[in-house]
Parts: structure tokens; sequence; C-alpha cells
């Protein structure tokens, strides 16, 4: 081994890691010991590596991000379900008994809590989709939504008319179909993002619990804000991430 | 046998996660958004894992493939094997990373070809052996440590365009 090689395998030797033990590392460590240039670049390499790994490990955790993540463990299947039979007996009672009164409710028009209907379609446009439309035009994407049998009566606010859409994506929430109308702000978007604004319409029947009003009511869901309203048909959600004063112009004189 | 709860894998893990996250990504809100989509992954899925020595492989694995998701570049990128590596391999001199900050140290790892990025960012984040970080990059080892030898490389580069970080100035002593 000579002194180019050794430098090849000491490049990759982390001083104070699981590296000190590993074997593969030995014979170029050897060989710093006896080629002085080597020693020297090899404890340049180490001094270096001991400065910047600390500053690495500082990055700044933002406060309840665990409390943020745990948080949403209430959404998630339960995974310890996977391992106690009597516990997933006892699951399959109370999904049949909640089926009955999810049925029942349903048959009397309400089907499920808003926020939650919320919460996943804010989660949905801020995690990775893919658009099944794409296109600026907003009769097509009409069109496409009728054709997909979700919901196209929508009536878009003054903002919205202005806006630029981009395309759209048919969704669903307990089995129902829900439009997602996507618009560009304008403002810049990470590479790869395709609209940074989002239009959710449902039918009324789809979701209970949502407000009644033409009036946009305002809320924060994660690092969005969202406005929903309603007409005599549909569920609107508008959500963007950004303050109530960007959202506010899209949705003035909102229906 | 039941693997670790919910809570003890968030626990032992969102910090880590979450800085992995920000080399990559350098945005907060997007490193959060990393961040929870994978204990999502881990909630729904992470039953699945049978050793449970894995744990740890599995969530950084799972954080690395959302953000190549996010930023569509599921392409794989070709490898290079450590012998095809440039023969010059220069080495990050201290005095160059003393005077960075956290911030200009992440700033960099961000300046870095994606490639390399994560590599790199493992390389100084964690202790994971190599056959570790190459099962959560899932690239062969010896594409691993030449992206990482060319990635420090690029690294040294990035450093000595960065302006030192300015002196904290000094509050009033009381």
């Amino acid at each position: 081994m000579n002194n180019q090689e050794a430098k090849k395998i000491l490049i990759l030797f982390r001083p104070g890691s699981a590296d000190e033990k590993d074997s593969s590392f030995d014979e170029a460590r050897q060989l710093a010991k006896t080629d002085p240039e080597l020693a020297r670049w090899f404890a340049s390499h180490c001094e270096s590596y001991l400065i910047l790994r600390p500053k690495f490990q500082a990055i700044p955790v933002p406060p309840g991000l665990k409390e943020q993540i745990l948080s949403e463990r209430k959404i998630y299947r339960p995974y310890f379900l996977k391992y106690s039979r009597p516990l997933l007996a006892l699951a399959a009672v109370l999904v049949l008994l909640l089926g009955i009164i999810f049925g029942l409710e349903s048959f009397r028009g309400g089907a499920e809590r808003y926020s939650a209907y919320r919460k996943r379609m804010i989660e949905s446009a801020l995690r990775s989709y893919s658009m099944d439309l794409t296109t600026n035009d907003p009769a097509q994407i009409r069109g496409f939504l009728n054709t997909n049998n979700a919901p196209a009566d929508y009536r878009l606010s003054g903002g919205l008319k202005s806006a630029a859409v981009v395309g759209c994506v048919v969704s669903s929430w307990q089995g129902n179909p829900v439009s997602m109308i996507c618009f560009k702000t304008g403002r810049p978007m990470a590479p790869g993002d395709q609209s940074d604004l989002w239009l959710f319409v449902a039918s009324r029947k789809t979701v209970s619990n949502a407000p009644s009003s033409s009036e946009p009511v305002f809320a924060r869901v994660n690092k969005a804000t969202t406005a929903s309203w309603s007409d005599d048909h549909n569920i609107y959600l508008l959500a963007a991430v950004g303050d109530q004063t960007l959202l506010a112009k899209y949705v003035s004189n909102a229906p | 046998m039941p693997g670790p709860d919910f809570e003890t894998v968030v626990a032992g893990f969102y910090e880590p996660l979450y800085r992995f996250a920000m080399s990559l990504t350098r945005s907060e809100a997007d490193a959060c958004d990393l961040a929870q989509q994978t204990f999502y992954m881990w909630a729904t899925k992470g039953h699945q894992l049978r050793d449970a020595s894995k744990v740890k492989s599995w969530l950084f694995t799972t954080l690395y493939r959302a953000f190549l998701e996010s930023r569509r570049t599921l392409t794989r990128f070709p490898h290079f094997e450590l012998t095809e590596a440039d023969s010059d391999l220069p080495v990050v001199l201290p005095e160059a990373a003393r005077r960075l900050d956290t911030a200009q140290a992440v700033e960099a790892l961000g300046q870095m070809d994606a490639v390399y990025r994560a590599p790199v960012a493992l390389f100084y984040l964690e202790d994971c052996s190599y056959q570790e970080i190459a099962d959560i990059l899932e690239v062969p080892i010896g594409t691993v440590k030449s992206r990482m030898a060319r990635g420090l490389a690029q690294l040294k580069q990035i450093f000595a365009e960065i302006k030192p970080a300015p002196k904290q100035p000094r509050g009033p002593i009381e």
C-alpha cells in the first residue's frame, strides 16, 4: 500500500467512532505512523472531522416536533394490534359496532367530523401527491372531475377565479369523492412542487360538522392556513402554507 | 415478539432523523414534514420489520426515500466505485472547519450535489457503519465510499468559498 492508496482509505475514517475498531483501516493507519506526510494529512483529516461533527450535530430540533409526531399517532393504524389476537378480536367487535353507528349516522346524513377530514386533506396536500390531470384550463378540470364522479358543481370565489390553476386530483374521504383543485400563488416553490394553493370540494353529505355558512372560517392545520365555507351543495376547504392574509385574498367574494 | 412501541421509537430517533432531514432539505418545514412522514410510515408499516435491531436503518432509509420522492429524483444515480474516484484526495482543513458555524455547515451541505449530500450528512451526523449507510441509501458499500470521498472533496471546495461566521456581539455586562 502506498501513500495515495492509504489516503483513499483514511479519508473515510471517523475518529471516535466504530471505525476505530474497523480492521479495514488498520493497514492504512499503520502506514500513517511511518510516513510523516501521510501522518500530517491524517491528523489534519481527524482534526477537521472532530471540529465539524459537533457542528452538524448541533442542528437545532424545533420545539414541539416530538409532540406533533405523537399527536398524529391518533390517526395511525394501531401498531400493537398486529401482535395480539384478543385485541384483534376486540377491535373487530369495535369496528363492527362503529360500522353500525356510522352506518346509521350516514343514513341520517352525517359521516365524520369535519376536523378529521380537514386534517387528512391538508396532510395529503403537504405530503406527496401526483396530479391526475395537469392543465391550466379550468373547464378541462371541471370536465375531468365530472367524468370521474367527483364534485364538479363548485363555485369559485373571485379570488380563486383569477388564480393560476395547474391541475386536479380526484381524492376521497370515507369512500366519497373529493375534488382537489391545485393552484399556484406565484410564490417561489421547492423544486418538484407543482402547486402551493389547494381547494378541496366535497359534497355536504360527505362530512358532518362542516361550517354551514358561506362566510369563510380560518384555521391553522400543521403549517398550513385553511379557510372553510359551504354553499347549498358543497363544502369548500382552501389551504396554503402561509398566513391568513395570503388566503384572505383568494376567499374574497366567496360564494 | 412485539417490537418497540411507537413512543419509544419516536423518542429515540426523532432528533437524529430531523437533523438528517434538515441536512438534506435545508428547510425546517420540509425537515419536519419528512420526519413526520417517516413516523407515519413506521406506524403503518413498521410492524413488517422482523429484526428490531434494524429500526434505525429502516427509519433512515424511509426518510431518504421520502426525500427522493419529494424531489422527484427517484432515478438511480450511477454507481461509482472507489477505484474510479479521483486520485486527488484533499482533506477539509481544520482552519476552514473551525471558522464555520452550524448554519453555514448545513448550508454547505445543501450546496453539494444531491448524490453526495446524504452520504456526507451521515458521515458527520451518525455513527452508522459503512454497511448500515449502504443499507440506508440502498447502494453498494463501494459506492457509498466513493460518494463520500468525492463528497468530502466537494465540501472542501464549498467551505473555501464560505465567508467566516460573524462574531456574536456581546451583550451588556450586568
